[in-house]
């Protein structure tokens, strides 16, 4: 690995857990991710230079801890420099944590919590959380949004502003009220599932060691909270799809569609634990999220449980997609349904569901994507490849425009 | 803590009634107490007693009668606490009687600014 690569690796992978140790040591978000950022910084300056270090995170760590502590340093000499000036006395002091540590002893869950608090709105709670705990790049968070990127960064802006402002604990939450934050967390762990699952930008198909750390999140909170049903619809999707991670890339670094899988390259023990979780937790009686989160590991389920491709029980996802639908009728969810029925009725049919669907995807290039695969079916290869144009201009993920590219080739030849 | 509540919900409420108020703030008071303090707090008369103050964009003052904004809720007291975070805050603030809304905002420091 070279010194580059070994920064972005680490970055990745321990970014959450060196926001939390810092947090639990300085208690100062404001300064926390700002001096990370630097100490990442010097590190792509003399990495190169000095060679990797043989703890990559203790030196970011390090280097980190010392931002922050020069910082400090800076403000009380300010302080004193200025007695008039009113230092607020436990602003930087060791101030009580708000939870003995004893509950929940994940750093990275404790940081959850505060990005998920109430007090924040959704969607900056679930981009707080994914930019502080995955450290999934601001560029493709506004792309999980489906805003662009100056908008979400100014919506992290003003998240981290209100923590730091209004005060929001960085603790585990009474567990009377931890029930309700649970299911702003699945919602969190799913955005944060999804930018490894289908990452919007960059060189990477998926990025599974992102989606695991996902699906790690709901695991350690189902654990504390066993029985959860929110938590064990939303682990069974977050398996069935990630079981699926080793056959979605081929040898050659190309992209393997869901039929063309080698289905003998899943995850069974994954399969058979999220089977196992759907089978015990009620189908009824249950919160809206939580029963879009039961369908979608459902319809999963047909797909992990066929034999092979020609065997999906298209007709029972057809179904399970129009209740989906039914509850939660964004376009995503509408544009997946309209794929099912494609399979089920005909390419006629599917292309009929996508009709309405252009306003409220402007900027997808699943939908392009999909339109031009259901128009090559149709015999129509010219109407193909103008709706794959768009779909290859739209895309900003390399494997997943390749493989656009390709099958735009194939139908342009087929038409001569 | 901004509190908001119907003013004349008040006027009308029989002292039984009143007497739930007073304990729903006695509540309040003593969990401040038990996580911080009450720097100061105090209840205010109604919003149509108030008197509004604007300069005018060409220089002038006017003085207007009533609040702000006329609303059905108004702001009709504060509390000035100081407590270790928003959860904390929130609740203590829980405690209020329950036909207030309750803002909790947070107490800055401005930059560069020296009191006289």
């Amino acid at each position: 690995m070279t010194p580059d690569e070994a920064l972005s690796a680490v970055v990745r992978e321990e970014w959450g857990r060196l926001v939390s140790l810092l947090l639990a040591q300085f208690r100062r978000l404001d300064l926390v991710e700002d001096a990370l950022g630097d100490a990442v910084e010097a590190a792509a300056r003399t990495w190169p230079r000095d060679g990797t270090p043989d703890r990559p995170a203790a030196w970011l760590m390090t280097a980190a801890r010392r931002r922050v502590l020069d910082r400090l340093r800076a403000e009380a000499m300010a302080a004193r420099k200025e007695p008039l000036l009113l230092v607020d006395a436990h602003g930087t002091g060791p101030a009580a944590m708000a939870d003995p540590g004893d509950l929940v002893g994940d750093d990275v869950l404790r940081l959850v919590l505060m990005c998920c608090h109430p007090a924040l709105a959704p969607d900056v709670a679930s981009a707080l959380a994914l930019r502080l705990v995955v450290g999934v790049p601001t560029a493709d968070i506004a792309r999980l949004f489906l805003v662009p990127e100056p908008t979400m960064a100014a919506r992290l802006t003003r998240g981290k502003r209100k923590i730091v402002t209004a005060g929001i604990p960085f603790g585990v939450p009474d567990a009377s009220a931890l029930p309700e934050r649970l299911e702003v967390v699945a919602q969190v762990a799913y955005l944060a599932f999804t930018a490894g699952y289908a990452p919007g930008t960059g060189p990477d198909l998926l990025r599974a060691d992102l989606s695991g750390e996902a699906v790690r999140l709901v695991r350690v909170t189902l654990a504390l909270r066993p029985g959860e049903p929110v938590l064990q619809a939303l682990l069974a999707l977050l398996l069935l799809q990630h079981s699926r991670r080793d056959a979605r890339v081929g040898g050659d670094g190309r992209l393997v569609l869901l039929p063309d899988q080698d289905r003998s390259r899943w995850q069974h023990d994954e399969v058979a634990e999220a089977l196992d979780l759907l089978e015990r937790m009620p189908a009824t009686g249950l919160s809206a999220q939580t029963a879009s989160y039961r369908l979608q590991a459902v319809v999963a389920a047909e797909h992990a449980t066929a034999a092979t491709a020609s065997d999906t029980r298209w007709d029972r996802i057809c179904a399970h997609y129009a209740a989906l639908v039914a509850l939660n009728p964004s376009p995503a969810v509408r544009l997946a349904a309209a794929v099912a029925v494609a399979e089920r009725d005909g390419p006629e049919a599917g292309l009929l569901a996508l009709a309405d669907l252009d306003d409220a995807l402007p900027h997808s290039h699943r939908l392009p994507a999909v339109r031009g695969e259901l128009f090559a079916r149709a015999g129509e290869p010219a109407a193909a490849v103008e709706a794959l144009d768009i779909a290859i201009t739209r895309c900003r993920n390399d494997v997943e425009r390749e493989h656009l590219t390709r099958r735009r080739a194939e139908l342009a030849g087929s038409r001569e | 803590m901004l509190t908001a509540s119907d003013a004349s919900a008040w006027e009308s409420a029989p002292a039984q009634v009143r007497e739930e108020y007073f304990d729903a703030h006695r509540a309040f008071e003593r969990a401040v107490a038990g996580r911080g303090t009450t720097v100061v707090g105090a209840a205010l008369a109604d919003a149509d007693t108030a008197t509004t103050l604007r300069h005018g964009p060409a220089g002038g003052l006017t003085v207007t009668d009533g609040p702000f904004v006329e609303l059905a809720e108004q702001i009709g007291g504060f509390y000035l606490v100081d407590l270790p975070d928003l959860d904390a805050a929130v609740a203590a603030a829980a405690l209020l009687p329950a036909s207030y809304a309750v803002e909790i905002r947070p107490v800055i420091e401005i930059e560069g600014y020296e009191p006289a």
